[in-house]
């Protein structure tokens, strides 16, 4: 693949990218470096097995499945550096916080990242064990301790 | 017989959140929906759990970016692939095409 044809599949991933980096650190300058550095980090992992494969970009299923296995990939690295990162911003991040969304951020990262891949970007169970590297039974657990806090916060006594 | 009913049900309606969460395994997942299509009057629970998440997922941020940040973040992405990809030359015009893309890319 040539490195126009890799930037063509991935600039259209560009907005979906910051959003999910916003979940982690809710400061623009900060979401658009993390992205930066998700990206750079899976060009250095992956960059033989990007160069060597193929891609017609005239075939959109193929464009689709493709962009979506990239989109994944850099979202692990993101998730990997943005999670470390997350904590040494913990106290700036009090300050931080839009307007609104104080419940969600008084999450753990990893459990705000979860929730977010799962219910903004509709990836399954299994995508998001691949992404943040846990297993089946931790995702799950994330999901359902996000959602209850979550729950808890709108709808006291709620059961979900 | 009624207890088996009520067993059933309350089964059931634990596996509703993990149902539209999608983390049923493939057998839990038909089991649940034979289930459903003999219980019509179990749709409302199902409905009304929609509902619930519906309203916690307004809880999610979704990030609205702004058009300079937008078009910084796609300017670095280029740069950085086009600095991190070298692709090796495989002829003599690929070796001019990859230098003409490198210029361009700064």
């Amino acid at each position: 693949m040539k490195r126009k044809d890799f930037y063509q599949l991935v600039a259209p991933l560009s907005e979906k990218l910051y959003r999910h980096a916003y979940t982690l650190i809710p400061d623009d300058l900060q979401a658009e470096q993390l992205v930066v550095d998700g990206l750079n980090a899976y060009l250095l992992r992956e960059r033989k097995k990007i160069l060597l494969k193929e891609v017609n970009l005239e075939d959109k299923k193929e464009v689709t499945l493709q962009r979506r296995y990239h989109f994944k990939g850099i979202l692990r690295n993101i998730c990997d550096i943005g999670i470390r990162r997350s904590v040494h911003f913990l106290e700036q991040m009090k300050d931080m916080r839009p307007h609104g969304y104080h419940s969600f951020y008084s999450l753990e990262p990893k459990v705000r990242f979860t929730m977010s891949l799962r219910f903004d970007a509709k990836f399954t169970v299994e995508e998001i064990e691949d992404i943040i590297q846990l297993p089946r039974y931790e995702v799950i657990e994330k999901l359902h301790n996000g959602r209850f806090l979550l729950a808890t916060d709108l709808n006291p006594g709620s059961s979900l | 017989m009624m207890l088996e009913k009520n067993f059933d049900d309350k089964t059931f309606e634990k596996k509703i959140i993990p149902y539209l969460d999608g983390s049923l395994s493939i057998e839990e997942t038909s089991e649940f929906q034979a289930f459903i299509s003999t219980h019509p009057e179990f749709e409302k629970k199902i409905k009304a759990k929609e509902l619930e998440i519906e309203n916690f997922k307004k809880m999610i941020p979704a990030a609205v970016i702004s058009k300079e940040t937008l078009e910084s973040i796609q300017t670095e992405m280029r740069v950085s692939i086009f600095n991190l990809l070298s692709e090796e030359p495989k002829s003599f015009f690929d070796h001019w095409r990859i230098k003409w893309e490198d210029w361009r890319s700064r």
